[in-house]
């Protein structure tokens, strides 16, 4: 009897003690930190169903360079009319499937271009009078909201996958011209006056219409090595109109007056082709090929519609994806203009932080 | 009986045991501490080489009101500066700092005049290049109350200024037409207090500078080409940082500080030509620590000011300790 209440005990001993030896477990199906660190390589195009994602990126370019209508480099810091140009971007998508997501987007932009200042000389026998011009083109505000939904192939994705995606972007910005803010500064010492007036136009972001967008991207992976490719489309519904500012100097004092004025838009087309390399789980890096190019559209000068000019560009952009959490990943480009042609040609830096969950998944 | 023993000893061999263990930490280890687990000096006979580079363009300034605006008329200006940094820690409380740059500054401006009477223009372009070995530093730093005793630690540090760089301007062609200085032409002794708490993940740190600034002389006028006697007006700094663990690895950096520097005197005399000036920053970053490797990239964002610059500085860092 005593032997086998000793066998017992032992028994009631050793299933405690086995109680703390965890042997291979199976991960569920819809595990969210599986989701959330999920790499570059083995990821979908669009997000997980369920997954929410908040995005917040910030541009710094230095615009020291363009390209002129025959496709050479002007260089404008040598014109001493270089200038920088801020960018900050926001976006949040959700994961209605695995198959479709829907997204919201939106920025904020503020640049200042200068033009060369002029001085205008006059020199008389009893007089020297001098008139200096600065002129400075400032752009400030938040873009027009972009709302879309994308939808990807119906399959899990291993190595191959295809998506597209449409929206509209709202023309919920502040697009409208607003009143220079020119000043003039004169100043006069016996025979010798000196006017310095600073012209300052400023305008709005946003396109003032409603827009429309559709892209298709694929996406292939062989082991660590990704490429992706996406096509963009991007056209106004119809015309615009906005104001354009006119000016009178009397004196020192300027007054204006505005001019209402149409408008079309530009298409533009846009085509990405990256390559990506998955060094470790957390860490991806990429080298991506990004052009586009523009047609159509007019603008009106004064009751005559004069076309837009044709634009073209080519940036090659190194970056890399960079997993911190399971919520928050960081990711960078730097991009090189390559070729191009009537637009500026900015050296820029591009940050953005993503930050993922599942609100609905415990 | 004994074979139930042995069926017994078999079974609990299996089992997983757990029991209190200490990690032994190594010199390796140590020199793997990050920018918020670290003492706030090297620990003796570490010696830790890194590199910096800023970069920082001309297009709006804080005026003298403390308003951003643009600069008006046709420049561009920009500025890059590649340092080098050498620390050694004496003892544990002790560091020595040896710190010093090469510069790359770059102004071009153009300008058109035009004559009213004959509608002839003349367009001057002048582009002045400053490349060279900047200042140096010295420092010695020293915990006055050890992080190892205490909840926080507090430190200080002095600092020695010696003018390496060219002050001049120099190759002057004409008023527009010369290489710009890269040095500031004076000594400068600043003496800086800091305090630092680490509450894992995070780590909080404040600190207070005062700097002042010998007398020197340099060119003002390249027209004129003659040295006069100058000093700058010193300098007050002061900053709060709260810096964060997002991983093992990777430290989210936070830094607020503001610097006063008083107005400079020529000859004696207050001058226009150096202004006082202020600015409070914000500066955010990234710090990964790879083994013994640290990268940062931060960004200098100011955001009040007066008679300063308002671009976003970017700096980015790269260290090793040996």
């Amino acid at each position: 009897m005593k032997r086998i209440y000793l066998i017992i005990s032992l028994i009631l001993i050793s299933s405690f003690l086995s109680d703390h030896v965890d042997g291979q477990k199976v991960i569920p199906v819809r595990d969210k930190y599986v989701m959330l660190t999920m790499p570059y390589n083995q990821r979908p195009l669009n997000l997980y169903r369920g997954q929410f994602q908040a995005s917040a990126g910030y541009k710094f370019a230095v615009r020291a360079q363009s390209f002129d209508s025959d496709g050479d480099l002007v260089h404008l810091k040598d014109n001493g009319t270089g200038s920088v140009y801020h960018y900050y971007f926001a976006e949040a998508k959700y994961g209605v499937t695995d198959f479709a997501e829907i997204g919201a987007e939106t920025n904020f932009l503020r640049r200042g271009i200068r033009d060369a200042t002029v001085t205008v000389v006059n020199i008389t026998s009893t007089a020297v009078e001098r008139v200096t011009v600065n002129k400075l083109t400032e752009s400030k505000g938040m873009g027009d909201i972009f709302i879309y939904t994308s939808f990807r192939l119906p399959v899990k994705y291993n190595w191959f996958d295809f998506g597209i995606k449409g929206g509209f972007f709202l023309p919920s910005a502040k697009y409208e011209t607003p009143e220079p803010a020119n000043t003039v500064k004169a100043v006069s010492l016996a025979s010798e006056s000196n006017t310095t007036i600073n012209l300052h136009y400023n305008y709005k972001n946003g396109y003032g219409v409603p827009v429309w967008l559709v892209s298709a991207a694929s996406k292939f992976t062989f082991r660590n090595l990704s490429a992706r490719a996406e096509w963009t489309m991007r056209d106004p519904l119809k015309e615009g109109q906005n104001i354009r500012w006119e000016e009178a100097l009397t004196d020192t004092k300027f007054s204006y007056y505005d001019n209402t004025y149409s408008y079309l838009l530009s298409r533009t087309c846009t085509f990405d082709a990256s390559l990506h390399y998955q060094a470790t789980g957390w860490f991806n890096v990429g080298l991506n090929a990004s052009y586009f190019k523009t047609k159509g559209g007019w603008t009106e000068y004064w009751g005559v519609k004069y076309e837009n000019p044709k634009k073209h560009l080519l940036n090659l952009e190194p970056g890399f994806e960079l997993q911190i959490s399971p919520g928050l990943t960081v990711y960078q480009v730097a991009g090189f203009p390559l070729t191009g042609r009537n637009c500026d040609a900015p050296f820029y830096l591009f940050t953005t932080i993503y930050y993922k969950m599942f609100p609905f998944l415990r | 009986m004994r074979k139930v023993i042995i069926v017994y000893l078999l079974i609990i061999l299996t089992a997983e045991c757990y029991s209190q263990t200490e990690k032994l930490l190594v010199p390796s280890d140590l020199k793997q501490q990050t920018i918020v687990t670290e003492p706030v000096t090297l620990r003796k006979g570490f010696f830790r080489a890194g590199l910096l580079v800023d970069y920082r363009v001309a297009d709006r300034f804080f005026n003298d009101s403390g308003e951003k605006e643009y600069y008006q008329t046709s420049s561009w200006g920009s500025k890059s500066a590649y340092g080098i940094t050498l620390q050694y820690g004496i003892t544990d409380r002790f560091q020595i700092d040896v710190v010093s740059e090469y510069l790359n500054k770059l102004q071009e401006v153009q300008t058109t005049e035009i004559d009213a009477v004959t509608n002839i223009s003349k367009v001057t372009v002048s582009k002045q290049k400053g490349l060279g070995l900047g200042d140096s530093h010295f420092a010695l730093k020293y915990q006055v109350i050890p992080e190892l005793e205490k909840k926080f630690s507090l430190s200080g540090r002095l600092r020695v200024t010696v003018p390496t760089g060219a002050k001049n301007p120099r190759n002057i062609k004409s008023e527009n037409q010369f290489d710009l200085p890269v040095g500031d032409g004076t000594f400068a002794l600043s003496l800086n207090i800091s305090a630092r708490k680490i509450a894992y993940p995070w780590s909080f740190s404040g600190f207070a500078a005062y700097t002042y600034n010998f007398n020197g002389t340099k060119i003002f006028n390249t027209v004129t080409q003659i040295e006069r006697k100058f000093r700058y007006g010193n300098l007050l700094e002061t900053g709060l940082s709260a810096n964060l663990h997002l991983n093992e690895w990777i430290v989210f950096g936070n830094e607020i500080n503001f610097y006063r520097e008083g107005q400079g005197e020529i000859e004696n005399v207050k001058s226009d030509l150096l202004p006082s000036s202020r600015a409070l920053s914000y500066e955010p970053g990234l710090i990964f620590q790879v083994y013994r490797f640290r990268v940062s990239e931060t960004v200098r964002i100011p955001v009040f000011g007066r008679n300063v610059p308002s671009d976003p500085l970017f700096v980015l860092m790269a260290q090793y300790v040996f």
